[in-house]
């Protein structure tokens, strides 16, 4: 039998002294993807790094890593780089050379790495990026390009050496539902093109767990540094063994508890009284159109998941909404003056928006000040936010991001707003905090008949939390059943 | 490109309506006679006398209102006439070219000392990011930014010309006279553009694309010479834009201390001599000179970094 195209034993990662992932054993056989499942901190990114020789400077690694069987240096791996194995990176802008245009991305590889003539690596750069749909983006440089068709160009330059076993580290991070599917085939397609004369292996590190899924083969599950099972795919989906992977798999939208809709007689009486109306609306951003003659209805006290592809709008509607961009052509109109303080938006990255020396306490109680606020209000919106009253003291920096989305969230709902705009605002979390922050989200603003609008690339997330779903896609607005 | 070029364009012209009419209202300011400055010029602070400054004062018409010489100046310098020296007649336009040949021979010879000691430095620097070169190349670069240019001036002319008299104190004429003055303003500018190197070099070579290159396959070289010099080059060449417009600012220092025949020497005494047209020829010129590397600078920026185009 053939020897596994990577043998890890025993591999443990030191910073300082101090141990961030605990020993660990993994085999990743040719044609059976293998994929790392755990939250972010986990310590499953710098597993991929100690295997492929790019640990940061101050960490180390301890154990035994074989490629093709042969028991590897550092130096020894990093020689395979490009033309044996390779690593899909996890932010591919990032990745991507900023002032080179993509084809040359590709292109230099044939031509610096494979030694085919100037003519020769052109031609070959041409046809991968055309076998992956990126050709008209040819000339272009990777700002832009869209998050998936980075990630695509990506996966074109870090294979054109011919490396056959792929590293692949949160490849989906950021990218939208039908994006995400289309990376997995892309992967998917690799890893079937296996065969004893061209073993092909792919590792894939995510917290996704509809990656997991989509990919198969076997996984093994991470949590501060440590294995906590491993097994067959289908098998450890269905019956997970330890609780952190039951609680991933519930966190997952599709297996979300549906929420109690509104009572109907509310919602009768609430549509009734629309809140706002757009009517025949147009904006254009540059000069592409991202919607045009749109009507869009908002009742009082109702929640609309609104969702999209990543660049389709959804987050300039939201400042057409909140009146921060103005219109090229069509009105939005308020039943009633709602002053500006009463308008607000979540934002999608918790710590951006809060100032980082001062005590949660002291910025709240600024707004608190400012607009000559109840401050006896605070003690049972903590607790319907499941906040504990100590974190108040901490700074931001010292508070997770869910908390902080929810004590965003609070110092949102004291100004007792009569719309509010979450954009993106769970997508930076874990997936079980984004579950949690999500449905007690929504459960406080029902209570507090706050009509908002959240918006999601996750469809699914929506449909189990808002009153309607809509999609916006090719500058039209459609309601998902 | 071409709208950066024709926006350039007006900008030279704006600038050199402001710079002239600027300078004139600031010499007309500056208090004293300026017939008897002009005349202490020509004929030595001996020989004036109210006849002498008299004289010069009809010969220059410097009786007539400030209006009326501003509008004559305006209106010559719409047909390209820089007028004449005060104090030599002269075309002003004339001593500018002669003097301008010098100062840009030093500058180049500055700009090119600079960067043969700060690309290396900065390169190694940046590379050895917090070891021993890049702890040794800020002292030495603090030392040097911590004095002004003409004490490091001072210090090189003791070293090297007093000293072991490797090199004349001062003068021009020959390629030995030049290496002093470059040298000192190769070394005070390599003090601050090494370390923009150095930043610009631990940038590029820790960021995630400098090592997806290497992930790609491409040997440390390879990386270097393809995704390493454009990005590191990109701030580096912007800010060496602005220490070349400083230093034709600062050129006049250098040339006072070494005695050069450039137009910072020009126009510090043309100032002392009241010699308006001189002063807003000079002026002028540094003006367009300013215009010119900015627009140069701004050109291979673009060149370098695709980016810029695209919006």
């Amino acid at each position: 039998m053939k020897s596994p195209l990577i043998e890890v034993a025993d591999l443990s990662i030191q910073s300082a002294g101090q141990t961030i992932t605990e020993a660990l054993s993994l085999t990743l056989q040719a044609g059976v993807p293998l994929t790392i499942l755990g939250e972010t901190g986990s310590g499953k990114s710098l597993l991929a790094q100690a295997i492929m020789g790019l640990l940061p400077d101050g960490l180390s690694c301890q154990g035994s890593i074989r490629i093709d069987g042969q028991l590897l240096g550092t130096s020894e791996r990093q020689s395979l780089w490009g033309t044996r194995m390779t690593l899909l990176p996890q932010e591919p802008w990032h990745a991507l050379d900023p002032t080179m245009r993509a084809a040359q991305q590709v292109v230099e590889v044939h031509r610096l790495v494979n030694r085919h003539s100037a003519a020769r690596s052109r031609q070959l750069g041409q046809q991968q990026l055309t076998a992956l749909g990126l050709q008209p983006a040819s000339q272009q440089l990777p700002s832009q390009l869209s998050g998936g068709m980075a990630q695509r160009l990506a996966f074109a330059a870090a294979t054109a050496a011919g490396a056959t076993i792929i590293l692949a580290d949160e490849p989906t991070k950021g990218l939208d539902a039908s994006r995400r599917d289309q990376l997995v085939r892309l992967l998917q397609q690799h890893i079937e093109q296996s065969s004893s004369d061209n073993p092909r292996g792919l590792l894939t590190i995510t917290h996704d767990i509809e990656v997991a899924r989509q990919l198969g083969g076997q996984i093994m599950v991470m949590k501060a540094g440590q294995l906590l099972e491993s097994g067959p795919a289908e098998q450890l989906l269905v019956n997970p063994r330890s609780s952190y992977t039951r609680a991933l798999i519930d966190a997952h939208p599709a297996n979300w508890p549906v929420e109690q809709s509104r009572p109907t007689g509310l919602a009768a009486e609430a549509d009734k009284t629309p809140l706002l109306q757009l009517r025949q609306a147009s904006l254009r951003r540059s000069d592409k159109w991202l919607f045009q003659q749109l009507d869009l209805t908002l009742a009082a006290g109702e929640i609309i998941g609104l969702c999209g592809d990543s660049g389709s709008g959804k987050s300039s509607l939201a400042d057409v909404l909140l009146e921060l961009l103005p219109l090229n052509s069509g009105q939005l109109s308020w039943s009633a003056s709602v002053p500006r303080q009463q308008r607000l938006k979540l934002y999608q990255d918790p710590p951006a928006s809060f100032a980082e020396q001062l005590p949660l306490g002291q910025l709240l109680d600024d707004v608190i000040r400012l607009h000559r606020l109840n401050a006896s209000r605070l003690p049972a919106m903590l607790e319907s936010l499941a906040l504990d009253p100590s974190l108040l003291q901490r700074p931001s920096s010292e508070v997770s991001g869910g908390e902080l989305q929810r004590i965003a969230l609070l110092r949102a709902l004291l100004l007792q707003p009569r719309l509010l705009i979450a954009d993106e605002p769970t997508s930076r979390l874990d997936p079980i905090s984004a579950r949690d922050v999500t449905l007690l989200m929504v459960r406080t603003l029902r209570r507090y008949q706050c009509a908002s609008v959240l918006i999601s690339h996750d469809e699914e997330q929506l449909r189990h939390s808002c009153d309607r779903v809509l999609k916006l896609a090719n500058g039209t607005l459609c309601t998902l059943a | 490109m071409k709208r950066m070029l024709l926006k350039r364009l007006l900008q030279l012209l704006l600038m050199a309506w402001s710079i002239g009419t600027l300078t004139f209202v600031l010499v007309r300011s500056l208090p004293g006679d300026m017939a008897y400055r002009i005349a202490a010029e020509r004929y030595g602070d001996d020989a004036i006398t109210n006849a002498a400054a008299d004289a010069v004062r009809a010969e220059l018409g410097l009786q007539l209102p400030a209006w009326q010489h501003y509008l004559n100046w305006l209106g010559e310098l719409l047909q390209g006439n820089l007028g004449n020296s005060l104090v030599s007649g002269d075309p002003v336009i004339d001593s500018l070219q002669h003097q301008l040949g010098f100062t840009l021979a030093l500058v180049l010879g500055g700009l090119l000392v600079s960067l043969l000691l700060a690309l290396p430095i900065g390169l190694l620097a940046g590379w050895q990011r917090d070891r021993l070169a890049d702890h040794v190349s800020l002292l030495l670069s603090t030392l040097i930014r911590a004095q002004p240019v003409f004490s490091v001036g001072l210090l090189l002319i003791f070293l090297l010309a007093l000293n072991i008299h490797w090199l004349p104190v001062a003068g021009f004429g020959e390629l030995k006279q030049l290496i002093l003055p470059t040298l000192t303003l190769g070394i005070s500018m390599a003090a601050v553009s090494s370390r923009i190197i150095r930043n610009s070099t631990a940038s590029v070579i820790s960021s995630p694309y400098y090592q997806f290159a290497r992930i790609k396959g491409l040997s440390r070289w390879q990386t270097f010479c393809h995704h390493g010099g454009r990005n590191i080059a990109v701030p580096v060449v912007a800010y060496l834009g602005i220490q070349t417009v400083m230093l034709i600012e600062g050129v006049i220092m250098i040339e006072s201390l070494f005695a050069w025949p450039g137009i910072g020497h020009a126009l510090s005494h043309a100032i002392f001599a009241r010699d308006v047209p001189m002063i807003q020829g000079s002026a002028l010129l540094m003006g367009v000179l300013f215009v010119l590397i900015n627009t140069a600078v701004d050109g291979l920026c673009l060149w370098l970094d695709p980016r810029g185009q695209a919006t």
